[in-house]
Protein backbone atom coordinates (compact mmCIF):
# COMPACT_ATOMS: atom_id res chain seq x y z
CA UNK A 1 0.00 0.00 0.00
CA UNK A 2 1.28 3.49 -0.84
CA UNK A 3 2.34 5.61 2.07
CA UNK A 4 -0.01 8.51 2.68
CA UNK A 5 1.67 11.90 2.41
CA UNK A 6 2.21 13.64 5.72
CA UNK A 7 -0.09 16.42 4.55
CA UNK A 8 -2.86 13.89 4.26
CA UNK A 9 -2.18 12.69 7.78
CA UNK A 10 -2.55 16.27 8.93
CA UNK A 11 -6.14 16.20 7.78
CA UNK A 12 -6.92 13.02 9.64
CA UNK A 13 -9.58 13.00 12.35
CA UNK A 14 -7.22 12.69 15.26
CA UNK A 15 -4.87 15.42 14.15
CA UNK A 16 -1.94 13.12 14.83
CA UNK A 17 0.40 14.98 12.57
CA UNK A 18 -0.20 18.66 12.84
CA UNK A 19 2.85 19.90 10.97
CA UNK A 20 2.68 18.77 7.37
CA UNK A 21 5.89 20.31 6.11
CA UNK A 22 8.45 20.12 8.89
CA UNK A 23 8.19 16.34 9.34
CA UNK A 24 9.31 16.69 12.93
CA UNK A 25 8.71 13.66 15.10
CA UNK A 26 6.69 15.08 17.96
CA UNK A 27 7.38 13.44 21.29
CA UNK A 28 5.26 13.13 24.41
CA UNK A 29 5.14 11.70 27.90
CA UNK A 30 2.39 10.27 30.09
CA UNK A 31 0.99 12.34 32.95
CA UNK A 32 1.88 10.50 36.17
CA UNK A 33 1.06 11.44 39.76
CA UNK A 34 4.69 11.77 40.99
CA UNK A 35 5.17 14.58 38.45
CA UNK A 36 2.03 16.56 39.24
CA UNK A 37 3.71 19.19 41.43
CA UNK A 38 6.48 19.80 38.90
CA UNK A 39 4.00 20.01 36.03
CA UNK A 40 1.77 22.48 37.89
CA UNK A 41 4.86 24.58 38.47
CA UNK A 42 6.50 24.57 35.04
CA UNK A 43 4.42 22.54 32.60
CA UNK A 44 6.19 20.05 30.35
CA UNK A 45 9.02 20.59 27.88
CA UNK A 46 8.00 17.94 25.33
CA UNK A 47 5.42 18.37 22.57
CA UNK A 48 2.44 16.60 24.07
CA UNK A 49 1.18 14.66 27.07
CA UNK A 50 -0.96 11.58 27.41
CA UNK A 51 -3.72 11.47 30.01
CA UNK A 52 -5.04 8.08 31.06
CA UNK A 53 -8.74 8.68 30.44
CA UNK A 54 -9.95 6.79 33.52
CA UNK A 55 -7.91 9.07 35.77
CA UNK A 56 -9.64 12.18 34.47
CA UNK A 57 -13.22 11.26 33.53
CA UNK A 58 -15.60 13.06 35.92
CA UNK A 59 -12.74 14.03 38.21
CA UNK A 60 -11.55 17.29 39.66
CA UNK A 61 -8.85 18.42 42.05
CA UNK A 62 -5.14 18.26 41.39
CA UNK A 63 -5.36 15.79 38.53
CA UNK A 64 -7.73 18.05 36.61
CA UNK A 65 -5.60 21.12 37.35
CA UNK A 66 -2.58 19.31 35.92
CA UNK A 67 -4.48 18.42 32.78
CA UNK A 68 -5.71 21.98 32.38
CA UNK A 69 -2.20 23.33 32.95
CA UNK A 70 -0.69 21.06 30.32
CA UNK A 71 -3.47 21.67 27.82
CA UNK A 72 -2.91 25.42 28.09
CA UNK A 73 0.22 25.20 25.92
CA UNK A 74 0.55 21.61 24.73
CA UNK A 75 -1.43 18.96 22.90
CA UNK A 76 -2.96 16.17 24.94
CA UNK A 77 -3.98 12.64 23.99
CA UNK A 78 -6.63 10.67 25.88
CA UNK A 79 -5.61 7.07 26.31
CA UNK A 80 -7.94 4.57 27.94
CA UNK A 81 -7.38 1.20 29.56
CA UNK A 82 -10.92 0.14 30.50
CA UNK A 83 -13.03 0.45 27.38
CA UNK A 84 -12.78 -3.30 26.77
CA UNK A 85 -13.47 -2.81 23.09
CA UNK A 86 -13.24 -6.54 22.44
CA UNK A 87 -15.24 -7.60 25.48
CA UNK A 88 -18.56 -9.38 25.35
CA UNK A 89 -19.96 -7.23 28.17
CA UNK A 90 -21.91 -4.21 26.94
CA UNK A 91 -19.85 -1.05 26.58
CA UNK A 92 -20.18 1.02 29.75
CA UNK A 93 -22.58 3.82 28.93
CA UNK A 94 -21.50 5.94 31.90
CA UNK A 95 -17.82 5.60 31.02
CA UNK A 96 -18.48 6.42 27.37
CA UNK A 97 -20.53 9.45 28.34
CA UNK A 98 -17.74 10.66 30.61
CA UNK A 99 -15.16 10.08 27.89
CA UNK A 100 -17.18 12.01 25.34
CA UNK A 101 -17.55 14.91 27.78
CA UNK A 102 -13.84 14.89 28.62
CA UNK A 103 -12.90 14.82 24.93
CA UNK A 104 -15.27 17.69 24.20
CA UNK A 105 -13.70 19.71 26.97
CA UNK A 106 -10.03 18.88 26.38
CA UNK A 107 -10.08 18.66 22.57
CA UNK A 108 -7.35 16.02 22.52
CA UNK A 109 -5.24 15.30 19.47
CA UNK A 110 -6.34 11.67 19.74
CA UNK A 111 -8.52 9.29 21.74
CA UNK A 112 -7.24 5.75 22.07
CA UNK A 113 -7.69 2.47 23.90
CA UNK A 114 -6.43 -1.11 23.58
CA UNK A 115 -7.39 -3.87 21.19
CA UNK A 116 -8.22 -6.42 23.86
CA UNK A 117 -10.87 -7.25 26.42
CA UNK A 118 -10.79 -6.39 30.09
CA UNK A 119 -14.26 -6.93 31.45
CA UNK A 120 -16.01 -10.08 32.60
CA UNK A 121 -19.52 -10.49 33.95
CA UNK A 122 -19.90 -6.79 34.63
CA UNK A 123 -16.51 -6.53 36.32
CA UNK A 124 -13.26 -4.85 35.34
CA UNK A 125 -10.00 -6.80 35.17
CA UNK A 126 -7.85 -3.67 34.92
CA UNK A 127 -5.71 -5.73 32.60
CA UNK A 128 -5.38 -6.03 28.83
CA UNK A 129 -6.45 -9.55 27.97
CA UNK A 130 -5.76 -10.78 24.43
CA UNK A 131 -8.46 -11.65 21.92
CA UNK A 132 -8.55 -14.68 19.65
CA UNK A 133 -7.66 -13.63 16.11
CA UNK A 134 -10.80 -14.88 14.40
CA UNK A 135 -13.41 -13.52 12.00
CA UNK A 136 -15.99 -13.61 14.78
CA UNK A 137 -13.78 -11.41 16.94
CA UNK A 138 -13.16 -8.98 14.06
CA UNK A 139 -16.90 -8.56 13.45
CA UNK A 140 -17.54 -8.10 17.15
CA UNK A 141 -14.80 -5.49 17.64
CA UNK A 142 -15.51 -3.56 14.45
CA UNK A 143 -19.15 -3.04 15.41
CA UNK A 144 -18.14 -1.75 18.85
CA UNK A 145 -15.39 0.52 17.49
CA UNK A 146 -17.86 2.07 15.08
CA UNK A 147 -20.30 2.72 17.91
CA UNK A 148 -17.59 4.39 19.99
CA UNK A 149 -16.43 6.48 17.03
CA UNK A 150 -20.00 7.58 16.40
CA UNK A 151 -20.27 8.73 19.99
CA UNK A 152 -16.91 10.48 19.96
CA UNK A 153 -17.42 11.97 16.52
CA UNK A 154 -13.84 11.07 15.71
CA UNK A 155 -11.59 8.18 14.84
CA UNK A 156 -10.50 5.88 17.67
CA UNK A 157 -6.88 4.75 17.86
CA UNK A 158 -6.42 1.11 18.87
CA UNK A 159 -3.24 -0.03 20.56
CA UNK A 160 -1.77 -3.49 20.15
CA UNK A 161 -1.25 -5.11 23.57
CA UNK A 162 1.64 -7.20 24.78
CA UNK A 163 0.58 -10.79 25.40
CA UNK A 164 1.76 -13.96 27.06
CA UNK A 165 -0.64 -16.50 25.58
CA UNK A 166 -2.19 -17.34 22.21
CA UNK A 167 -5.48 -19.07 21.44
CA UNK A 168 -5.49 -22.27 19.46
CA UNK A 169 -8.53 -20.93 17.62
CA UNK A 170 -6.71 -17.94 16.13
CA UNK A 171 -6.58 -18.12 12.35
CA UNK A 172 -4.76 -14.84 11.72
CA UNK A 173 -1.50 -13.33 12.85
CA UNK A 174 -1.89 -10.50 15.33
CA UNK A 175 -0.93 -7.84 12.80
CA UNK A 176 -3.44 -9.21 10.29
CA UNK A 177 -6.15 -9.07 12.96
CA UNK A 178 -5.23 -5.50 13.94
CA UNK A 179 -5.12 -4.39 10.31
CA UNK A 180 -8.50 -5.93 9.51
CA UNK A 181 -10.16 -4.31 12.53
CA UNK A 182 -8.89 -0.80 11.89
CA UNK A 183 -9.51 -0.97 8.15
CA UNK A 184 -13.07 -2.26 8.41
CA UNK A 185 -13.92 0.12 11.27
CA UNK A 186 -12.08 3.05 9.68
CA UNK A 187 -10.13 3.39 12.89
CA UNK A 188 -6.40 4.03 13.38
CA UNK A 189 -3.49 2.31 15.05
CA UNK A 190 -1.57 3.34 18.11
CA UNK A 191 1.46 1.17 17.54
CA UNK A 192 3.18 0.16 20.76
CA UNK A 193 6.61 -0.88 19.55
CA UNK A 194 7.62 -2.27 22.93
CA UNK A 195 4.50 -4.45 22.92
CA UNK A 196 5.37 -5.73 19.45
CA UNK A 197 8.86 -6.60 20.68
CA UNK A 198 7.66 -8.25 23.91
CA UNK A 199 5.02 -10.34 22.12
CA UNK A 200 7.41 -11.26 19.32
CA UNK A 201 9.78 -12.79 21.89
CA UNK A 202 6.98 -14.40 23.90
CA UNK A 203 5.39 -16.01 20.84
CA UNK A 204 8.31 -16.36 18.44
CA UNK A 205 7.39 -14.12 15.53
CA UNK A 206 9.35 -11.38 13.79
CA UNK A 207 8.78 -7.79 14.88
CA UNK A 208 9.76 -6.65 11.40
CA UNK A 209 7.08 -8.86 9.86
CA UNK A 210 4.58 -7.31 12.23
CA UNK A 211 5.47 -3.77 11.12
CA UNK A 212 5.50 -4.76 7.46
CA UNK A 213 2.01 -6.19 7.79
CA UNK A 214 0.36 -2.98 9.02
CA UNK A 215 -1.33 -0.46 6.69
CA UNK A 216 0.99 2.54 6.67
CA UNK A 217 -1.66 5.22 6.56
CA UNK A 218 -3.43 3.93 9.67
CA UNK A 219 -0.51 4.20 12.11
CA UNK A 220 -1.15 7.55 13.79
CA UNK A 221 0.81 7.30 16.99
CA UNK A 222 3.61 5.24 18.53
CA UNK A 223 4.24 4.17 22.12
CA UNK A 224 7.63 3.29 23.55
CA UNK A 225 8.33 1.79 26.97
CA UNK A 226 10.65 -0.45 28.90
CA UNK A 227 10.19 -4.13 29.66
CA UNK A 228 11.95 -6.68 31.83
CA UNK A 229 13.19 -10.24 31.41
CA UNK A 230 11.07 -12.37 33.75
CA UNK A 231 13.01 -15.53 33.01
CA UNK A 232 11.41 -17.47 30.19
CA UNK A 233 9.38 -14.54 28.96
CA UNK A 234 9.49 -10.77 28.64
CA UNK A 235 7.23 -8.74 30.90
CA UNK A 236 5.80 -5.45 29.68
CA UNK A 237 6.21 -3.57 32.97
CA UNK A 238 7.00 0.00 31.85
CA UNK A 239 9.57 0.12 34.60
CA UNK A 240 12.80 1.03 32.85
CA UNK A 241 14.33 2.92 29.94
CA UNK A 242 13.56 1.78 26.41
CA UNK A 243 15.89 -1.08 25.47
CA UNK A 244 18.20 -0.91 22.48
CA UNK A 245 16.39 -3.66 20.53
CA UNK A 246 13.11 -1.80 20.98
CA UNK A 247 14.74 1.42 19.80
CA UNK A 248 15.99 -0.40 16.69
CA UNK A 249 12.49 -1.69 15.99
CA UNK A 250 11.20 1.82 16.56
CA UNK A 251 13.58 3.17 13.94
CA UNK A 252 12.25 0.57 11.55
CA UNK A 253 8.74 1.72 12.34
CA UNK A 254 9.61 5.36 11.76
CA UNK A 255 11.12 4.52 8.40
CA UNK A 256 7.97 2.67 7.41
CA UNK A 257 5.29 4.91 8.90
CA UNK A 258 6.97 8.32 8.78
CA UNK A 259 7.24 10.97 11.48
CA UNK A 260 4.50 9.62 13.70
CA UNK A 261 4.01 11.30 17.12
CA UNK A 262 5.79 9.17 19.69
CA UNK A 263 4.99 8.84 23.37
CA UNK A 264 7.23 7.46 26.09
CA UNK A 265 5.47 5.47 28.83
CA UNK A 266 6.97 4.87 32.28
CA UNK A 267 4.72 3.53 35.04
CA UNK A 268 6.88 1.64 37.54
CA UNK A 269 9.85 3.13 39.40
CA UNK A 270 8.98 6.42 37.70
CA UNK A 271 12.02 8.73 37.34
CA UNK A 272 12.09 12.50 37.72
CA UNK A 273 10.10 14.47 35.17
CA UNK A 274 13.27 15.86 33.58
CA UNK A 275 14.64 12.34 33.08
CA UNK A 276 11.44 11.24 31.41
CA UNK A 277 11.42 14.28 29.15
CA UNK A 278 15.06 13.67 28.20
CA UNK A 279 14.26 10.03 27.37
CA UNK A 280 11.38 11.14 25.15
CA UNK A 281 13.61 13.68 23.43
CA UNK A 282 16.19 10.94 22.89
CA UNK A 283 13.55 8.88 21.11
CA UNK A 284 12.63 11.84 18.94
CA UNK A 285 16.26 12.47 18.06
CA UNK A 286 16.84 8.85 17.10
CA UNK A 287 13.76 8.91 14.90
CA UNK A 288 14.83 12.17 13.34
CA UNK A 289 18.32 10.88 12.62
CA UNK A 290 16.87 7.76 11.07
CA UNK A 291 14.70 9.90 8.85
CA UNK A 292 17.86 11.66 7.74
CA UNK A 293 16.81 15.04 8.94
CA UNK A 294 18.23 17.50 11.40
CA UNK A 295 16.61 17.39 14.76
CA UNK A 296 16.77 19.53 17.84
CA UNK A 297 15.32 22.39 19.66
CA UNK A 298 15.74 24.88 16.86
CA UNK A 299 13.61 22.96 14.43
CA UNK A 300 11.08 22.18 17.12
CA UNK A 301 11.08 25.84 18.05
CA UNK A 302 10.37 26.87 14.47
CA UNK A 303 7.52 24.42 14.37
CA UNK A 304 5.98 25.84 17.50
CA UNK A 305 6.42 29.41 16.31
CA UNK A 306 4.37 28.64 13.21
CA UNK B 1 -15.59 -22.24 21.30
CA UNK B 2 -17.43 -19.03 20.48
CA UNK B 3 -15.88 -15.70 21.43
CA UNK B 4 -18.09 -15.31 24.49
CA UNK B 5 -17.20 -18.75 25.76
CA UNK B 6 -13.50 -18.16 25.18
CA UNK B 7 -13.61 -14.90 27.11
CA UNK B 8 -15.46 -16.45 30.04
CA UNK B 9 -12.91 -19.27 30.10
CA UNK B 10 -9.97 -16.85 29.97
CA UNK B 11 -11.47 -14.68 32.73
CA UNK B 12 -12.07 -17.73 34.90
CA UNK B 13 -8.42 -18.73 34.56
CA UNK B 14 -7.05 -15.23 35.00
CA UNK B 15 -9.11 -14.51 38.12
CA UNK B 16 -9.17 -17.96 39.70
CA UNK B 17 -8.21 -17.90 43.36
CA UNK B 18 -7.99 -21.67 43.64
CA UNK B 19 -5.55 -22.18 40.78
CA UNK B 20 -7.01 -25.28 39.14
CA UNK B 21 -8.55 -24.70 35.72
CA UNK B 22 -9.01 -27.78 33.56
CA UNK B 23 -8.35 -28.06 29.84
CA UNK B 24 -6.05 -25.07 29.32
CA UNK B 25 -3.99 -27.02 26.78
CA UNK B 26 -7.04 -27.45 24.57
CA UNK B 27 -7.65 -23.70 24.38
CA UNK B 28 -4.24 -22.08 24.58
CA UNK B 29 -0.91 -22.68 22.88
CA UNK B 30 2.16 -23.43 24.95
CA UNK B 31 5.83 -23.70 24.14
CA UNK B 32 8.84 -25.68 25.36
CA UNK B 33 9.68 -23.00 27.88
CA UNK B 34 6.17 -22.02 28.98
CA UNK B 35 3.11 -24.22 29.28
CA UNK B 36 -0.39 -22.78 28.80
CA UNK B 37 -0.83 -23.03 32.56
CA UNK B 38 2.35 -21.01 33.19
CA UNK B 39 1.25 -18.44 30.62
CA UNK B 40 -2.19 -18.01 32.21
CA UNK B 41 -0.41 -17.80 35.56
CA UNK B 42 1.23 -14.57 34.39
CA UNK B 43 -2.23 -13.07 33.90
CA UNK B 44 -3.50 -14.51 37.19
CA UNK B 45 -0.63 -13.01 39.23
CA UNK B 46 -0.93 -9.75 37.31
CA UNK B 47 -4.65 -9.55 38.06
CA UNK B 48 -4.37 -10.04 41.81
CA UNK B 49 -1.21 -8.07 42.47
CA UNK B 50 -2.22 -5.11 40.34
CA UNK B 51 -5.45 -4.85 42.32
CA UNK B 52 -3.63 -5.45 45.61
CA UNK B 53 -1.34 -2.52 44.75
CA UNK B 54 -4.40 -0.40 44.12
CA UNK B 55 -5.85 -1.39 47.51
CA UNK B 56 -2.54 -0.63 49.22
CA UNK B 57 -2.35 2.82 47.65
CA UNK B 58 -5.80 3.74 48.97
CA UNK B 59 -5.61 1.96 52.34
CA UNK B 60 -2.04 2.80 53.31
CA UNK B 61 -2.81 3.33 57.02
CA UNK B 62 -4.90 0.18 57.17
CA UNK B 63 -1.90 -1.62 55.70
CA UNK B 64 0.45 -0.03 58.23
CA UNK B 65 -1.73 -1.27 61.08
CA UNK B 66 -2.18 -4.76 59.67
CA UNK B 67 1.40 -5.25 58.51
CA UNK B 68 2.39 -6.24 54.97
CA UNK B 69 1.74 -9.98 55.25
CA UNK B 70 -1.67 -9.72 56.94
CA UNK B 71 -2.75 -6.96 54.55
CA UNK B 72 -1.77 -9.09 51.57
CA UNK B 73 -3.64 -12.08 52.96
CA UNK B 74 -6.80 -10.08 53.69
CA UNK B 75 -6.49 -8.10 50.47
CA UNK B 76 -6.26 -11.20 48.30
CA UNK B 77 -9.23 -12.76 50.11
CA UNK B 78 -11.21 -9.58 49.56
CA UNK B 79 -10.28 -9.45 45.86
CA UNK B 80 -11.28 -13.07 45.35
CA UNK B 81 -14.78 -12.14 46.60
CA UNK B 82 -15.14 -8.61 45.22
CA UNK B 83 -14.10 -7.98 41.63
CA UNK B 84 -13.81 -4.39 40.46
CA UNK B 85 -17.02 -2.67 39.39
CA UNK B 86 -15.51 0.61 38.19
CA UNK B 87 -13.31 1.58 35.24
CA UNK B 88 -10.87 3.34 37.60
CA UNK B 89 -8.73 0.76 39.36
CA UNK B 90 -8.54 2.40 42.81
CA UNK B 91 -12.32 2.04 43.14
CA UNK B 92 -11.85 -1.71 43.61
CA UNK B 93 -11.67 -1.02 47.36
CA UNK B 94 -15.22 0.30 47.69
CA UNK B 95 -16.37 -2.62 49.80
CA UNK B 96 -13.08 -3.18 51.63
CA UNK B 97 -14.12 -1.36 54.85
CA UNK B 98 -17.29 -3.44 55.04
CA UNK B 99 -15.29 -6.58 54.32
CA UNK B 100 -13.00 -5.78 57.27
CA UNK B 101 -16.05 -5.13 59.45
CA UNK B 102 -17.41 -8.59 58.73
CA UNK B 103 -14.20 -10.22 59.90
CA UNK B 104 -15.46 -9.99 63.46
CA UNK B 105 -13.50 -9.28 66.61
CA UNK B 106 -10.09 -9.97 65.05
CA UNK B 107 -8.64 -7.79 63.71
CA UNK B 108 -9.84 -4.91 65.86
CA UNK B 109 -13.17 -3.50 64.62
CA UNK B 110 -11.69 0.02 64.69
CA UNK B 111 -9.68 -1.10 61.68
CA UNK B 112 -12.82 -1.06 59.54
CA UNK B 113 -13.31 2.57 60.55
CA UNK B 114 -9.72 3.36 59.58
CA UNK B 115 -10.43 1.85 56.16
CA UNK B 116 -13.77 3.70 55.91
CA UNK B 117 -12.03 7.00 56.57
CA UNK B 118 -9.34 6.22 53.98
CA UNK B 119 -12.06 5.38 51.48
CA UNK B 120 -13.84 8.67 52.22
CA UNK B 121 -10.57 10.50 51.69
CA UNK B 122 -10.13 8.86 48.28
CA UNK B 123 -13.70 9.78 47.28
CA UNK B 124 -13.09 13.38 48.30
CA UNK B 125 -9.76 13.48 46.51
CA UNK B 126 -11.04 12.37 43.11
CA UNK B 127 -14.48 14.01 43.19
CA UNK B 128 -15.46 16.36 40.40
CA UNK B 129 -14.94 20.06 41.03
CA UNK B 130 -18.08 22.07 41.84
CA UNK B 131 -19.45 24.21 39.05
CA UNK B 132 -20.24 27.00 41.51
CA UNK B 133 -20.24 27.66 45.23
CA UNK B 134 -23.32 28.97 46.98
CA UNK B 135 -23.33 31.89 49.38
CA UNK B 136 -25.46 32.03 52.55
CA UNK B 137 -27.50 34.85 51.00
CA UNK B 138 -28.85 32.29 48.55
CA UNK B 139 -31.03 31.02 51.41
CA UNK B 140 -33.83 33.51 51.01
CA UNK B 141 -35.99 33.87 54.12
CA UNK B 142 -39.22 33.43 52.17
CA UNK B 143 -38.12 30.05 50.81
CA UNK B 144 -36.00 28.93 53.75
CA UNK B 145 -38.26 26.19 55.21
CA UNK B 146 -38.53 24.30 51.93
CA UNK B 147 -35.05 25.03 50.59
CA UNK B 148 -32.61 22.18 50.11
CA UNK B 149 -28.84 22.31 49.96
CA UNK B 150 -26.87 20.68 47.15
CA UNK B 151 -23.41 19.82 48.39
CA UNK B 152 -20.10 19.67 46.54
CA UNK B 153 -19.20 16.19 45.31
CA UNK B 154 -16.07 16.00 47.44
CA UNK B 155 -17.95 16.25 50.75
CA UNK B 156 -18.00 12.94 52.62
CA UNK B 157 -19.77 12.56 55.95
CA UNK B 158 -19.35 9.49 58.11
CA UNK B 159 -19.59 8.29 61.70
CA UNK B 160 -16.70 6.33 63.15
CA UNK B 161 -14.77 5.49 66.27
CA UNK B 162 -12.64 8.54 67.12
CA UNK B 163 -9.65 6.24 67.62
CA UNK B 164 -9.64 5.60 63.86
CA UNK B 165 -8.92 9.30 63.32
CA UNK B 166 -5.76 9.06 65.43
CA UNK B 167 -4.59 6.07 63.42
CA UNK B 168 -5.11 7.75 60.07
CA UNK B 169 -3.17 10.74 61.39
CA UNK B 170 -0.24 8.36 61.93
CA UNK B 171 -0.90 7.57 65.60
CA UNK B 172 0.26 4.45 67.38
CA UNK B 173 -1.62 1.18 67.21
CA UNK B 174 -3.19 -0.35 69.26
CA UNK B 175 -4.46 2.68 71.05
CA UNK B 176 -5.31 2.82 74.74
CA UNK B 177 -8.03 5.44 74.20
CA UNK B 178 -11.60 4.42 75.04
CA UNK B 179 -14.06 3.94 72.19
CA UNK B 180 -16.03 7.07 71.27
CA UNK B 181 -18.18 7.56 68.21
CA UNK B 182 -17.81 10.82 66.33
CA UNK B 183 -19.02 12.37 63.11
CA UNK B 184 -16.40 13.32 60.55
CA UNK B 185 -16.60 15.42 57.42
CA UNK B 186 -13.95 15.11 54.70
CA UNK B 187 -13.76 17.49 51.77
CA UNK B 188 -11.39 19.03 49.24
CA UNK B 189 -11.80 22.77 48.74
CA UNK B 190 -9.02 22.98 46.12
CA UNK B 191 -6.20 20.44 45.95
CA UNK B 192 -5.72 19.66 49.63
CA UNK B 193 -7.90 17.27 51.62
CA UNK B 194 -9.43 18.63 54.81
CA UNK B 195 -11.36 16.86 57.54
CA UNK B 196 -13.12 17.93 60.70
CA UNK B 197 -14.96 16.27 63.55
CA UNK B 198 -18.62 17.10 63.93
CA UNK B 199 -20.71 17.35 67.08
CA UNK B 200 -23.39 14.61 67.10
CA UNK B 201 -26.19 17.08 66.41
CA UNK B 202 -24.36 18.68 63.49
CA UNK B 203 -23.52 15.25 62.10
CA UNK B 204 -27.21 14.27 62.17
CA UNK B 205 -28.22 17.57 60.56
CA UNK B 206 -25.61 17.24 57.83
CA UNK B 207 -26.65 13.66 57.09
CA UNK B 208 -30.24 14.84 56.78
CA UNK B 209 -29.27 17.72 54.50
CA UNK B 210 -27.19 15.38 52.34
CA UNK B 211 -30.26 13.16 52.17
CA UNK B 212 -32.26 16.01 50.58
CA UNK B 213 -34.15 17.06 53.72
CA UNK B 214 -35.60 20.59 53.63
CA UNK B 215 -34.08 23.26 55.86
CA UNK B 216 -37.07 23.19 58.22
CA UNK B 217 -36.30 19.54 58.98
CA UNK B 218 -32.54 20.11 59.18
CA UNK B 219 -32.91 22.98 61.62
CA UNK B 220 -35.41 21.06 63.76
CA UNK B 221 -32.63 18.58 64.53
CA UNK B 222 -30.95 21.30 66.61
CA UNK B 223 -34.14 21.81 68.62
CA UNK B 224 -33.63 20.77 72.25
CA UNK B 225 -36.24 23.15 73.62
CA UNK B 226 -33.67 25.77 74.60
CA UNK B 227 -34.95 28.37 72.14
CA UNK B 228 -32.30 30.90 71.25
CA UNK B 229 -29.39 28.57 72.07
CA UNK B 230 -30.72 26.00 69.60
CA UNK B 231 -31.19 28.63 66.93
CA UNK B 232 -27.68 29.89 67.45
CA UNK B 233 -26.20 26.42 67.15
CA UNK B 234 -28.15 25.81 63.96
CA UNK B 235 -27.04 29.17 62.60
CA UNK B 236 -23.37 28.52 63.40
CA UNK B 237 -23.47 25.07 61.84
CA UNK B 238 -25.09 26.34 58.65
CA UNK B 239 -22.68 29.24 58.41
CA UNK B 240 -19.82 26.74 58.74
CA UNK B 241 -21.16 24.65 55.86
CA UNK B 242 -21.10 27.66 53.58
CA UNK B 243 -17.77 29.05 54.78
CA UNK B 244 -16.08 25.66 54.30
CA UNK B 245 -17.34 25.64 50.71
CA UNK B 246 -19.49 22.55 51.19
CA UNK B 247 -22.58 24.01 49.52
CA UNK B 248 -22.64 24.10 45.74
CA UNK B 249 -26.17 25.28 45.29
CA UNK B 250 -29.33 26.20 47.18
CA UNK B 251 -32.46 24.70 45.72
CA UNK B 252 -35.35 26.90 46.74
CA UNK B 253 -37.88 25.10 44.60
CA UNK B 254 -38.18 21.94 46.63
CA UNK B 255 -38.14 18.37 45.29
Amino acid sequence: MRRAPVAQQALSHDGAATCPTAAVVRVGIGLRVPHYDAILQRGISVDFAEAISENFVARGGRARSVLTRVRADRDVTLHGVSLSIGGIDPLSESYLKGLVELAREIEPMSVSDHLCFGTFGGHYAHDLWPLPYTEEAILHVVERVQRVQDRLGRRLLLENVSSYVEYRQSVLDEWEFLSEVVTRADAAILLDVNNVFVSSKNHGFSGSDYLAGLPRERVHQIHLAGHSDAGGYLLDDHGSAVSEPVFRLYEEAILRFGPVPTLLEWDERVPELAVLEAEAERAGERAQRRLGRQTGTAQRGEHEAR
Amino acid sequence: MKLAELQRYFAAAATSSSGAILGLEEVFLGSDSLSPSARLGIYNRGYYYRLLDALASVFSETKRVLGDARFEQLGLTYLSRHASEHPAVERVGRKFPEFLRTLGPAPDPVLADVAALEWARLCALVAADPATLARPESLEPAHFPDARLRFVASLQCLALDARALRVVEGGAWPTSEPARETGVAVWRPAHALLQTQLEPVEYRALRAALGDAPMSYVCAIFDTGKGQDDEERAFLALRGWFSRHWVEEVDSCGP
